[in-house]
């Protein structure tokens, strides 16, 4: 199947940090995490595929052998494994100039093998429209590699991020960044909304009336 | 022994200078309280608050292991003296102890300290050991003690929480609530929105959904997380029966979250369509479909649940797969891939990707579809194991396209299949150096260099992305920091692969040659004591790693109260309280006990262990030449694999040359503990506890480890498995011939057989190895 995206919890950490660790040079110990998690639960969010649901559902499949889950840290359960995720938390240092509520992306990635299909993009809604309707952030910030260009067209493009500043030397290898911001509306980032025209369930109607 | 009140004079100067010294301790300056400390000491040499203060000092400036005796002088002198009791336990939470420290805390309290802030160290300590009865105690006598903030209140529900006392955990919750009502500022709310949902979160665990349901309603003012307001509030709806309503709860969480599978089924449920007609399921799913065009699940889920007969299944596959192939989806293999665990549906979906290939991609202007098309096809046979039509795909796509990356990643792994490591590797070394900025090829290619036993190129390939320290020649000590545990696992598997090699290798020498080839013996020695070594040592720090992660809650005890976040605070007890069952975790037990089994063997034909040893030295002395060269070689060796500065066992000789002089069965033991608990779902757990307790002549645990196997392996209990059978054989046969072994004993040990396996009663040893065959 394709992905799920859901708000990240503890369970993930570990596969969060794996695919961290598998996809950018930026890496952090799983305390780290763990702080995220426990000051901002609802600001981080991971994709997932999740392959239960088809013995579930199909009465023809017969799933009933046991084997131990495989030992590789991208599952975060048996059948459900993370391929992307974004953490997000709120700016907490006290000697921040603006005191405006506001939030930042620590860190964002996708699994190669799982890009076009918009991952990125969803998850980056969720964790923004999460941080504004439950910790007032007025605006959200983050850093991008200058060399960046997928991230670049994603944050500017797809999401109307502005760019602020370029930081200079900003990443450990000496490659400049550039700080980029955007003002957030929680109308605007309900996540089901898309740009083109689109059928709405106004939720009046009763879903199995006309089927 | 003089005594206070023997020699007042003396001893007030003695507990001023103390106080003194305390006062300095507790300002970080160790230097000058440690100069106090000594004075007291010197005059009178068995003042045991000095002692326990110098034991504290010297964890913190002099040499660690030489901190423990004067606090064990100090706790001996005067066990009862609060204040040493004190000092104990916040030694032994230096050191991360946390069980001492917890004993030595609430004897301080117990003996009267008047400072209550022990309270609240003792209430993490209690946490972190799992001490629930007695946390409730000391975060209820903290509470007391400053009731004026809230977090002690959270503090004390947590407690009364994880002692199942559901009403009072509600009860503490409500009371502060109301004290604090009126006094809350817009910097409290969130803490306020988390605490009201912690409650609700209680009582749905009590079973209590009317209760929650209404509650939740009430506080819904206070609530900011929306979210988990309506996942609860549709849970305990659909709970109570509230369908028609649940229902447009779990719509209204699709307008937020479309992409969230798991509300689909949900609302199915609310929705009584499961057991419907799959052309109604079908319109449903196509409507939210309309709804959410760019979300998979409205469009995946109908693929589960479609006959694999019908004409719509086909239809809607295809709808499902091409458009994914056109718009060059890498992972639309893997997107249906879920749906081959149905082989008919495999089929009808091969069928569909055959018929584009052949009909519809000749008439496509844009030639990456079919290189994506070919992408497909490849990993399909890959699935399928017919390597050859897998390479046939795989090298149409990259010769038309030799520069994309993807390509090399399935092209190993098919290599991969057949057995090529060395090949594999290299083919995804290419496919990175088509892109050398990105870090997933990176990984993948480090990957297949450790699996071919490569372990120096796949060290120097991920250390392309690692920190490097000053004068590393690597990032193997970064990798250990960043807790890298993929690396550290794989790394143990291939050094203990390569050890494996040496040792093979050795056998043959010794078997076919008359004359043993000293030189060549005398290396192969020595490879295979590196590489074990290597293996235990990679493998060992997945155990350090996972105590790291297991005291990593330790802040979070104080932190969470504080900040607010008490549901997400006993998720992570939760989880912290399994995470040794977690994948990595498990797999490098599974190396480990692998390890220990061989030295186990080894132990028992204990000579030869022995000359092996001697003849290393024998060599050596004849070759001093020889020994200086490789001497440096070693050194340079030893550089690229240190796991920390200055590693005082960097090839893990050590670790092995103690587990060679030790219990190494009752150190696995120890080392599997853990997972009795927390992993009894797993069969790794069971088979090696059977071998454990067999070895160690424990028969009745013995018996339970068969059992609870079984539960695992085949939990509907209709199954005769191979795997079951000859472990009874096993237990039966070998506790009967054991000469030690208490007659009672194993004749309970034969009744328990027979009454969870009564075939083994009835049949013959032979026909019931027959029998158990599956």
């Amino acid at each position: 199947m394709g992905i799920t995206i859901r708000q990240a919890t503890i369970s993930d950490i570990q596969a969060m940090q794996n695919a961290n660790l598998h996809n950018l040079p930026e890496n952090y110990q799983l305390k780290y995490y763990m702080y995220h998690i426990l000051s901002w639960p609802q600001a981080s969010f991971v994709a997932t595929t999740y392959d239960d649901i088809v013995g579930v559902n199909d009465t023809e499949v017969d799933i009933a052998t046991h084997s131990d889950p495989k030992g590789d840290t991208s599952y975060v359960r048996k059948g459900e494994k993370i391929v992307g995720y974004v953490l997000g938390k709120m700016e907490d240092d006290p000697e921040a100039e603006d005191k405006t509520p506001h939030g930042h992306i620590t860190s964002l990635s996708v699994m190669r093998t799982y890009r076009r299909m918009g991952i990125a993009e969803k998850l980056m809604k969720q964790s923004l429209y999460a941080m504004c309707e439950v910790f007032g952030a007025q605006y959200v910030s983050l850093h991008v590699r200058k060399s960046n260009r997928a991230a670049l067209h994603l944050y500017r493009d797809s999401l109307n991020f502005e760019i602020k500043s370029i930081e200079k030397s900003y990443y450990q290898d000496g490659e400049d960044a550039y700080a980029m911001r955007l003002e957030l509306d929680l109308e605007k980032l309900v996540p089901s909304k898309i740009k083109e025209e689109q059928e709405q369930d106004d939720l009046t109607k009763d879903l199995l009336d006309d089927l | 022994m003089v005594t206070k009140k023997a020699s007042p004079i003396f001893a007030s100067k003695e507990d001023s200078n103390f106080r003194e010294a305390l006062k300095l301790y507790d300002a970080k300056q160790y230097k000058k309280a440690l100069k106090l400390v000594e004075g007291n000491l010197k005059k009178h040499s068995h003042h045991a608050e000095s002692l326990a203060l110098k034991g504290c000092i010297t964890f913190h400036i002099g040499a660690k292991q030489d901190a423990e005796p004067y606090i064990l002088k100090a706790v001996e002198k005067e066990p009862t003296n609060y204040l040493v009791n004190h000092l104990a336990g916040l030694y032994y939470r230096s050191v991360e102890d946390y069980h001492k420290a917890a004993k030595w805390l609430k004897a301080a309290n117990d003996n009267g300290s008047p400072n209550k802030p022990i309270l609240r160290d003792l209430s993490f300590m209690q946490s972190q050991i799992r001490d629930y009865k007695n946390l409730k105690e000391s975060r209820q006598l903290y509470l007391e003690h400053q009731p004026g903030y809230r977090a002690n209140w959270t503090g004390l529900a947590v407690a009364q929480h994880l002692n199942k006392e559901y009403h009072a955990a509600v009860s503490t919750l409500d009371k502060i609530e109301n004290i604090i009502k009126e006094h809350l500022t817009d910097a409290d709310m969130y803490e306020q929105s988390e605490c009201v949902l912690y409650k609700h979160q209680i009582l749905s665990e009590a079973g209590d959904y009317e209760r929650a349901l209404k509650a939740l309603e009430n506080d819904k003012d206070s609530i900011k997380d929306m979210l988990s307001y309506m996942e609860y509030k549709a849970k305990y709806l659909l709970l109570l029966g509230q369908k028609k309503e649940a229902s447009l709860i779990y719509r209204e969480l699709l307008k937020r979250n479309p992409d969230n599978i798991s509300y689909y089924p949900l609302l199915e449920t609310a929705l009584d369509t499961t057991s419907k007609p799959e052309e109604l399921r079908l319109k449903l799913y196509e409507k939210l479909g309309r709804y959410y065009p760019r979300s998979d699940p409205p469009k995946f889920i109908p693929l589960t649940f479609l006959s694999s007969e019908g004409d719509l299944f086909a239809k809607k596959a295809r709808d499902y797969i091409i458009p994914q192939l056109l718009r060059g989806v890498p992972a639309t293999f893997v997107n249906v891939k879920p749906l081959y665990l149905n082989p008919k549906k495999s089929q009808v979906i091969e069928e569909i990707v055959l018929d584009f290939y052949q009909h519809d991609l000749p008439k496509l202007e844009n030639p990456t579809v079919a290189v994506w098309t070919e992408y497909f096809l490849a990993q399909h046979y890959l699935y399928k194991n017919d390597l050859d039509s897998a390479d046939k795909h795989i090298d149409l796509a990259l010769e038309h396209t030799p520069t994309l990356v993807e390509l090399y990643i399935v092209k190993a792994r098919i290599i991969k299949h057949r057995g090529d490591y060395v090949k594999a590797s290299e083919v995804m070394d290419e496919g990175r150096k088509l892109d050398l900025q990105d870090r997933f090829i990176n990984s993948k290619t480090t990957k297949y260099l450790l699996r071919a036993n490569k372990v120096n190129e796949a060290i120097d390939c991920i250390s392309l992305f690692t920190k490097l320290d000053e004068d590393a020649i690597n990032g193997c000590k970064d990798l250990h920091t960043m807790q890298v545990s993929w690396v550290l696992v794989e790394s143990a598997e291939a050094y203990t692969r390569l050890y494996h090699e040496y040792q093979a290798k050795l056998n043959e020498l010794r078997n076919c040659e008359a004359e043993e080839n000293e030189e060549l013996t005398q290396e192969l020695l020595e490879n295979i004591e590196t590489y074990r070594g290597l293996a235990l040592k990679r493998f060992t720090s997945i155990v350090k790693l996972y105590k790291i992660f297991y005291n990593d809650q330790y802040d979070f005890h104080s932190y969470c109260m504080r900040r607010g976040t008490p549901r997400d605070y006993i998720d992570t007890l939760r989880w912290e309280d399994k995470i040794h069952s977690t994948p990595i975790y498990t797999r490098a037990l599974k190396g480990l006990s692998e390890l220990y089994f061989e030295l186990y063997s080894e132990s028992l034909n204990d000579n030869e262990e022995s000359s092996q040893e001697v003849k290393i030295k024998k060599t050596n002395k004849k070759q001093k030449k020889a020994k200086a060269q490789m001497n440096k070689k070693k050194t340079e060796f030893i550089a690229r694999v240190e796991s920390e500065k200055e590693d005082a066992d960097p090839l893990g000789a050590k670790l092995l040359h103690d587990l060679q002089n030790s219990d190494v069965i009752e150190a696995l033991f120890e080392l599997f503990k853990s997972l009795i608990e927390e992993g009894k779902d797993l069969e790794l757990t069971w088979k090696v506890l059977f071998k454990v307790y067999l070895i160690q002549g424990k028969y009745v645990l013995a018996l339970q480890a068969v059992k609870n196997l079984n539960k695992v392996l085949n939990p509907y209990g209709e199954k005769k498995l191979r795997e079951i059978g000859s472990r009874v054989v096993e237990l039966a046969t070998t506790s009967k011939n054991d000469d030690k072994a208490n007659a009672a004993i194993v004749k309970v040990v034969e009744k328990g057989l027979h009454s969870a396996f009564p075939e083994f009663e009835q049949l013959s040893t032979d026909e019931f190895l027959e029998l158990y065959n599956q």
